[in-house]
Order: C-alpha cells, then sequence, then structure tokens
C-alpha cells in the first residue's frame, strides 16, 4: 500500500473488503481498548468458519463466538462471567462442540505473533512450560503447538512455537492518520506484534489527526502506514472498555454484560439489543445515551493528563543561512553557480 | 483499641508483608494490587511495581480494573511490551509475582484451566495467562485460593510448583533453582511449603477458625507446623491503607455487589431513566 493513497473508510467498508470467511482473524488489542466496534461489524456481517486469535479474551471473544463466526479459538485467557454459577459463550459453544480451542500462555502466544512480526518460522520459549499440560494436551494444533529443539550453541533443550501469520488483524488504538500511521501508548500488551504479524490490517482509532502530529510523534506509531489496510474514526470504539487518554472503562455497562453473559439467552438478547439492534457506533451510543443518559459517558471521560513533549527539534532545517549562504561552503546559490561554470563542471 | 478488621483486609495486608523493599513484583488484579500498592507505601518504597502488559513502576491511585489498566495510574515510568516482561522474568529480574488458584495440589502445582475434561470442560476456567511462565521463572511466587479446592491430582496442570516434591523442581533443570510458590493465602489459613519435601503445611490460622475445618478441605493427610498460630494481627495504619485506597476490596466482593446494585439503581431513578 503506498503511503500517499487515502485509507479513510466506514466499520462496513473495511469489514466487508478486508474480513473473509474463513480467514484467521487476530484481536489486535490486548485487555485493554479492545476493538470492539470492528468485532460488532465483524458480526453483523455474519463472517463464518473464522479461526479467533485473541491474546486475552475479554467481552470481545465473548460475542465473535456466540455470533457463531469463531470456529477455532487461540488465547490464553478467556473471560467467565459470575464465577462458579456463571458461565461464558466460549464455555458453552465447547460443550456443544462447536468451538475448538488452543491453550497458550501470554508468552508463548505473544511469541507465535513475534515470530510472523519478524519473518521467522518459530520462536524459543520458556522451557518451564515443558512439564505441564499446556504443552501434552493438544486440541487442532496437534504435533505443530510445540517442538522440541536442541539449542545449536548450548545443546540444552529448547521449546519453540511456530510463527503465527493472521490473514487480517482488527485493531484499536487512539490516533492515526489518513494514511493509517498508527498511534497507540498505554499499556503496549502485543498490540504491535499482533498487528505486524498479520497480512492485512483494519485500524479503527478515536480520532484521525493530521500527518503533522504524526510526525511529531513517530515514537508513539505502533503500526506504520504502509502496512495498513483501511483506517476507520470511531469515537468510542472501544466502549465499554476504556482507552488512555480518552475514557475509562464503563463499569455499569460491563456489569450488565457479564450478567447477561451467564446464560446463552441472556448474551443473546444483548447482542440482540447492542449489536444486532445498532446498525453502527452512532446507532450504538444514540442507543445508550437513550437507555441511560448522557451523564454515564460524561463521568467516564477523562480528565488530562499530557506527556511531557520529546524535542524533536534541529539546530537547522535549511542548508542555506538566513543570508541566503550555504553553511558549509559561505557562498549564495547565485555565487555558487558562477564558479561550478568557472570550473568548467556544467555540462549540456 | 486496635481497629477491627475483614477477613478482605487480612488477606491483602498479609500478602503485602511478604513484598520486601527493593524488589520488583508482577501484580494481577485484585488483592496483589492493594498488596502491592499497601507495600510501597508502607514498608517497601522502593518496590517496583508493574504488569504484565508491559507497565512497569507504577503508583496505583485507584485498584486497577485489569492487568492493563494505566487508567488507574497517574502516569508511570517506562512502557515496554509484553513480551519483554517475560523475557524479563526469564533472566531473573522478577522477585515475587501473585497466582490466583482454582486447583492446587500437595506440592504446589497449580490449575486454572478447567475444571473435568479439557475437551469437554464441565467448567472452562481462565486459561494460564502469564501464570505458567510467571510461575515457573519468578524467584518466589505466592499464590491466592478463594473458592478453589486442594485436590489429590489436578484436572489440567496449568502451572508449575514443586512437581513431584522435594528435589523435584531443581532437578529438572528447567527452572531457577530455588524458584517456586512460597506461600498459600486462603480465606482460612496461610499455607508455606516444607524446606526439604516441598509438601504445603498450614503455617497460620485466620481467627476463628479450626484446624480441623482446614483439614475437612484437604483430601491428604495435611501436615500442620509446630508452632501454628494464628495470623498477624494487621496494624491500624495497614487497615487505614487498605480502606482509602481500595475500599471495594476491604468491604469484599458480596458487599461492593449489593451496594454498587443499589448506588447504580438510585441514580438512575434521580436521572429519570
Amino acid at each position: 500500500m503506498s503511503q500517499s493513497q487515502n485509507k479513510v473508510m466506514t466499520a462496513q467498508e473495511a469489514i466487508r473488503r478486508f474480513v473473509h470467511d474463513n480467514d484467521h482473524l487476530v484481536i489486535g488489542n490486548y485487555t485493554v481498548g479492545t476493538c470492539a466496534e470492528l468485532v460488532f461489524e465483524v458480526i453483523r456481517q455474519q463472517k463464518k468458519g473464522l479461526t479467533l486469535y485473541s491474546q486475552s479474551g475479554v467481552f470481545d471473544v465473548e460475542v465473535l463466538v456466540a455470533g457463531g463466526c469463531v470456529d477455532r479459538l487461540v488465547t490464553t485467557y478467556v473471560y467467565r462471567a459470575g464465577g462458579k454459577e456463571g458461565g461464558s459463550a466460549v464455555e458453552r459453544a465447547m460443550r456443544a462442540g462447536t468451538l475448538q480451542m488452543e491453550d497458550y500462555t501470554n508468552f508463548q502466544y505473544n511469541a507465535r505473533m513475534v515470530a510472523g512480526m519478524h519473518g521467522f518460522s518459530f520462536m524459543q520459549v520458556l522451557e518451564g512450560a515443558m512439564v505441564t499440560d499446556l504443552f501434552k494436551k493438544r486440541s487442532f494444533m496437534g504435533e505443530d503447538k510445540y517442538k522440541v529443539i536442541s539449542c545449536p550453541y548450548t545443546g540444552k533443550q529448547i521449546l519453540t512455537v511456530p510463527a503465527a501469520n493472521p490473514d487480517v488483524c482488527i485493531v484499536h488504538v487512539q490516533r492515526a492518520d489518513r494514511f493509517g500511521n498508527a498511534q497507540y501508548w498505554g499499556a503496549l500488551g502485543s498490540v504491535a506484534s499482533a498487528s505486524l504479524a498479520s497480512k492485512r490490517i483494519i485500524v479503527s482509532c478515536e480520532e484521525i489527526v493530521e500527518h503533522d502530529i504524526i510526525q511529531s510523534s513517530p515514537h508513539l506509531t505502533v503500526i506504520p502506514g504502509y502496512r495498513v489496510d483501511a483506517v476507520v474514526e470511531i469515537p468510542f470504539g472501544a466502549h465499554p472498555t476504556e482507552v488512555l487518554g480518552y475514557y475509562n472503562l464503563d463499569r455499569v455497562m460491563y456489569a450488565l454484560f457479564f450478567m447477561a453473559d451467564m446464560t446463552g439467552d441472556g448474551l443473546n438478547a444483548w447482542m440482540d439489543e447492542w449489536i444486532y439492534g445498532c446498525r453502527d457506533r452512532h446507532a450504538y451510543l444514540d442507543h445508550y445515551m437513550a437507555k441511560h443518559g448522557a451523564e454515564l459517558l460524561d463521568a467516564i471521560r477523562v480528565k488530562s493528563y499530557y506527556s511531557a513533549p520529546a524535542n524533536y527539534g534541529a539546530a537547522f532545517t535549511s542548508c542555506w543561512d538566513n543570508e541566503g549562504k550555504e553553511r558549509t561552503m559561505g557562498v549564495t546559490l547565485a555565487e555558487m553557480e558562477k564558479i561550478m561554470e568557472e570550473r568548467g563542471l556544467l555540462n549540456g | 483499641m486496635a481497629k477491627r478488621y475483614t477477613l478482605d483486609e487480612l488477606l491483602i495486608i498479609t500478602a503485602a508483608r511478604e513484598i520486601k523493599d527493593g524488589e520488583n513484583i508482577i501484580l494481577g488484579v485484585g488483592l496483589p494490587t492493594t498488596a502491592g500498592a499497601m507495600a510501597k507505601a508502607l514498608h517497601a518504597p522502593n518496590a517496583t511495581l508493574m504488569m504484565e502488559s508491559g507497565i512497569l513502576d507504577i503508583q496505583p491511585l485507584v485498584p486497577p480494573n485489569h492487568i492493563a489498566d494505566a487508567h488507574s495510574c497517574r502516569g508511570f515510568s517506562y512502557a515496554t511490551d509484553l513480551f519483554s516482561m517475560f523475557t524479563m522474568t526469564y533472566r531473573g529480574y522478577v522477585d515475587v509475582c501473585f497466582l490466583g488458584v482454582a486447583q492446587i495440589d500437595r506440592f504446589g502445582n497449580i490449575n486454572t484451566t478447567v475444571i473435568g475434561d479439557y475437551f469437554a470442560p464441565k467448567m472452562r476456567l481462565p486459561g494460564s495467562g502469564g501464570a505458567a511462565d510467571f510461575l515457573s521463572y519468578a524467584k518466589k511466587t505466592i499464590l491466592t485460593m478463594r473458592g478453589g479446592e486442594f485436590v489429590n491430582k489436578l484436572d489440567y496442570f496449568t502451572s508449575p510448583g514443586y512437581l513431584d516434591g522435594g528435589d523435584s523442581r531443581d532437578a529438572s533443570g528447567l527452572f531457577p533453582k530455588g524458584s517456586g510458590p512460597v506461600m498459600l493465602l486462603t480465606t482460612k489459613g496461610v499455607f508455606r511449603f516444607d524446606e526439604k519435601t516441598k509438601e504445603l503445611y498450614l503455617a497460620k490460622v485466620h481467627p476463628g477458625v479450626s484446624v480441623d475445618s482446614i483439614r475437612k478441605d484437604v483430601p491428604w493427610d495435611l501436615k500442620v507446623a509446630d508452632d501454628l498460630s494464628e495470623t498477624d494481627r494487621p496494624t491500624d495504619e495497614e487497615i487505614d491503607f487498605v480502606r482509602r485506597f481500595a475500599p471495594t476490596e476491604a468491604v469484599g466482593r458480596k458487599l461492593m455487589y449489593e451496594l454498587g446494585l443499589t448506588n447504580a439503581f438510585n441514580k438512575a431513578l434521580a436521572r429519570g431513566k
């Protein structure tokens, strides 16, 4: 993708164009600020047969599984609503035999993405897990879940995981420009590796900013524009989860979700209301405010606490000084051209 | 007269006292964060608190919602990624981590993945997350169990404690020498691991709890410390800190939900919703 191309589009268009049935889809966010609206749009468009990669499932994995989008799940952590008495969409689907799941540790899962991001075919992980059932009990990954090799330098037995290169990553960030340069800060988790391991990347953001903002703060850019296929501006795009610098977790909405999630019927009703019943995030927010009032959203908006600016300045931005003289040679452009003529350097 | 305290406060404060000044601590949400915040405020000012999501040297101002909650503090000193958090642990830079337990066996091996069959679960639990790697490589691990169970055989072996006991963990060559769980904190008492056999034994009982009631929960012949005593009493200063920093933790989950729901309901009524 060329840097100059404007990649701004709606969530509907982005998901329609870049997420296909039977894709390996990775949720780029880890625990915080999940790409809620992109997830909802995948469900609305009834994508099927996905292999879903999730570093740590919050409500995002629950609704994707309940929405019938996911056949296989690769993860390290799934949510359980309501403790012993409760349940989860993942548990219900596993019992019904409609979902296969492969368990890794947080590090192993991420190591698969890091290998994929760098173009390696595998990654060394921490060998302690060899004694556990993570190593022994394998689902659809089978033999390829882990392999043990001997280190060519020390001879030590090394545990490895294969690289992952998902077909498409959906990820929510604080801000991006129209070219797709995506800036994310806070708990970095595995956002960069999950995104960059993937073949296609859909970025949603709280706001699209001028390219100039990105240029002045490149340390915040976790995904470079040239890797990004679509940029979608979605204020409150991670609600009810939180985005640092924008809004806090909506505890009321979150509690209501998890009460619903304890049963299959409860979750279906929740999804009818908040996903199928709202055509996009504007409709979702309208519905939210009609139901709960704007006060609840106002209560979670953040107070600003800005990062101290890093000085990206330099001594000068032109070879020519204020008097029009070249800084090294001390001559003006006209003088320089005259000298080049005199010395017989010019042709043509 | 000394302040009276809730069971939740006792657990938090008992865990916090395990943290020593200057240590690097990986926190989980709930009890560990409050324990870490208390330790840093009261007796371990040079402890470095971190979370596996890559936020380091935090000073939480409110209890975090989860392990990637940078909203809970006003900035932090070092932002890194999850990958580096674990390689840092692997290299030996993490002194203490905390881990919640669903099932534990007599040698401190842990299940947090499933009750019943892995492929057809009776109850699907969260999974490993960071647990297996942290329990493998942190120098010491503090285990907490609320609502979990002692079992002879785990339904699923998620995270390695002392394997088959004795020197089997060190002898495996897979783990840093001397690493492993150092304490199990439950709602009834404090357990530690025998230095030689690495078997869990009861070290302290919480006020009002009988040893017999604890024995009933354990399917093997539980060993009890010769010098068994009541869990050390929290100081007023510790109780004050916990109540101010984490009032919802101090009252316990049940009362928090009860009061929280009433509050949300009343606020909604006032808004006419």
